[in-house]
């Protein structure tokens, strides 16, 4: 039985009367920035990503001192700007505790630092996607799989992770060429596991093509959680993901059933890889997720990494073009959602995260500081440690810059607080890059140095160029101006960010 | 503010006394994308700045591009206002946001929580 007292003193209140503020003659600006997301609002939102939609010309009210309490027209606003703290009445604010702490919260996706592990266990696949940034067709397991030696010198490296939780994701290549090694790993880490007090998640990403009944059964008994790549339709899927003489599309769809059926709907996701024919499909890629009873959706644009780049027929294509498919796709998903189906969209998802909540969320590529190192690390299948999984993709088309170290001949602490890693970190933070600096949306962005030197050749980027940047800054703009626009969707929203899966 | 335009180029004069130049390149950074930017002093009073179309086959409608100008002109001045007069309180907020660091607990304050009660008084 909790007792509260209803004694409280003015001082200790964080809604005082509303009668307190009238007196006010003036305010302290809190550190805000805006953008104008339409041509009557702007967005503010505040150091620790508090955001108020506003008429247009807002901003330069407040900082002309003229939200005036006493104006009854102006009293929601000055509330709202007190409450949500754009505002003080104070030089100092009462509440400065609680603003630190809502800072250091928002930034908590560092406290226990890299989570996911990614162990390239092969490089070897045996599709041939035109879009692939890495694989081999080969039956060369010496050269291209992971050898036991790497396997348990990157186990003992993740062993000295700080996180007491960490990820294990096997990739390939096509990681079930090597499923011999997967299980290899995975006992490994089990012994390891349990002599250092971690808990590991274990991940498998496939294109499901090769998967067995003994495969699925081990995953079973392991928790193993299986991601796959599903690009929509089936002439979409078997145009992107071309395998001889087989229909990959039905290949996939069998596996997923085959995986739901033994491990539960939940350990199973699936990927989009939107390329220049997805582009003009948006709404039967989604139909197709409704149609296999997905509940998510992760619409990612194709990443210019690897052999992508030099595909530039069939792979290059628009930021706006994108962002046209990202949109109708999005409408299609919120149709869905207004008919009674619920289906999320992911990307949206953890960025509504961010804008909505005040929780961290720690996805590699939308972090300030930048997920590379901090909250993911690569081993590659040739023992080669790189900064992220893009990096070692990077690493294929002979551009070393972000690998780290050897497993095997690197300590922890080289590869993890050596010289590279501190020269990235300078770069690694949106708050001081130009133009990042100034932009509203910083706390919903992230950096991403790997991103700017491969499509710009410089880790600090030029923001007016990057696809990053317009694609992101759309993005966000889009998702605040459609809440305030139509409630019924921000409801919507809403209901992707809670728990359900 | 002054405007000069020609088809190949923009030039614009500025009083110095109301925009500074951390203002002017923050601002005319996000024109890079399109045009080769030059700002410069002209004698104390003023800054001009140039615009030169990157692509020189492609013919600028400058009039949609002044208005924005304007207005980014102003956005920027205000960020800068914000920036500088909120500077200490931010340096603040995030010093004593990492100041606990190594702690175990919580920060310790005489704050209240969101629902207006001082956790102290909770008595369990
Ligand atoms: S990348 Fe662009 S949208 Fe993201 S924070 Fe930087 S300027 Fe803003």
């Amino acid at each position: 039985m909790m007792a509260i007292s209803t004694k409280t003193t003015d001082h200790s209140r964080k809604f005082k009367d509303f009668g307190d503020f009238l007196s006010t003659p003036g305010y302290a600006l809190l550190p805000f920035k805006f953008h104008r997301i339409s041509e009557e609002k702007e967005v503010l939102v505040n150091e620790i990503g508090d955001f108020l939609v506003t008429p247009s010309g807002t901003a330069a009210r407040i900082v002309a001192r003229e939200v005036n309490p006493e104006n009854p027209s102006d009293l929601e606003l000055y509330a709202d700007l007190i409450a949500n703290f754009f505002i003080s009445p104070s030089p100092l604010p009462d509440l400065i505790e609680v603003l630190a702490t809502r800072y250091r919260t928002k930034k908590s996706f560092l406290d226990y630092f890299t989570s996911l592990h990614i162990f390239v266990i092969s490089l070897r696949c045996e599709h041939t996607c035109h879009y692939c940034q890495v694989s081999r067709v080969t039956t060369d397991k010496n050269r291209f799989d992971m050898s036991q030696f790497h396997i348990d010198e990157g186990i003992a490296m993740m062993m000295k992770s700080p996180n007491p939780r960490v990820t294990m994701e096997f990739q390939g290549g096509e990681a079930l060429l090597a499923f011999e090694n997967i299980v290899y790993a995975v006992e490994k880490t089990k012994m390891e596991a349990d002599k250092h007090g971690k808990h590991v998640t274990y991940v498998v990403c496939t294109n499901l093509a090769l998967l067995s009944d003994e495969m699925v059964q081990y995953f079973y008994a392991n928790n193993i959680l299986v991601s796959t790549s599903l690009d929509g339709p089936a002439f979409i899927h078997n145009k992107n993901r071309h395998k001889a003489n087989a229909n990959s599309h039905q290949l996939v769809i069998d596996g997923i059933h085959k995986c739901r059926e033994i491990l539960g709907e939940e350990n199973v996701s699936a990927l989009v890889t939107t390329t220049t024919l997805s582009l003009e499909y948006p709404e039967e890629i989604v139909d197709e997720y409704v149609r296999l009873g997905f509940h998510n959706i992760f619409l990612r644009p194709i990443s210019p990494y690897g052999f992508a780049t030099r595909n530039t027929n069939k792979n290059k294509y628009e930021t706006a073009r994108f962002l046209d498919f990202y949109k109708k796709a999005l409408a299609r998903i919120i149709q869905y959602n207004i008919e009674g189906y619920f289906i999320r969209e992911d990307y949206a998802s953890i960025i509504l995260k961010k804008i909505l909540t005040p929780f961290p969320v720690g996805y590699v590529d939308l972090q300030s500081p930048a997920g590379l190192i901090t909250n993911v690390i690569v081993f590659n299948y040739d023992g080669s440690i790189y900064a992220s999984d893009e990096a070692r993709m990077l690493a294929e088309m002979n551009d070393q810059t972000f690998k780290l170290g050897t497993l095997g001949e690197n300590t922890y602490e080289e590869i993890f607080y050596g010289g590279k890693a501190a020269a990235l970190s300078e770069v690694m933070v949106n708050e001081s890059l130009p133009g990042c600096s100034e932009c509203a949306f910083q706390s919903y962005c992230g950096a991403d140095p790997v991103f700017n030197h491969t499509t710009q050749g410089d880790l600090i980027g030029h923001r007016p160029t990057s696809s990053f940047c317009q694609r992101n800054m759309e993005i966000i703009r889009y998702l605040i101006e459609t809440m305030d626009r139509n409630k019924e969707i921000e409801k919507i929203f809403r209901s992707w960010i809670t728990d359900r899966s | 503010m002054e405007v000069l335009q020609s088809d190949s180029l923009l030039k614009i004069s500025v009083n110095a006394h109301v925009y500074t130049d951390v203002m002017l390149a923050k601002c005319f950074y996000w024109y890079s994308n399109n045009y080769e930017v030059d700002f410069r002093k002209s004698g104390n009073e003023n800054f001009e700045i140039t615009l030169k179309p990157l692509r020189t086959s492609e013919v600028i409608d400058w009039t949609t591009i002044i208005p924005k100008i304007k207005q980014d002109l102003i956005d920027f001045k205000l960020r800068q206002h914000i920036t500088d007069e909120t500077k200490t309180i931010r340096e603040l907020i995030i010093a004593k946001a990492f100041i606990y660091f190594d702690d175990e607990d919580a920060p310790v304050s005489e704050i209240s929580d969101p629902v207006g009660f001082t956790p102290q008084s909770i008595k369990v």
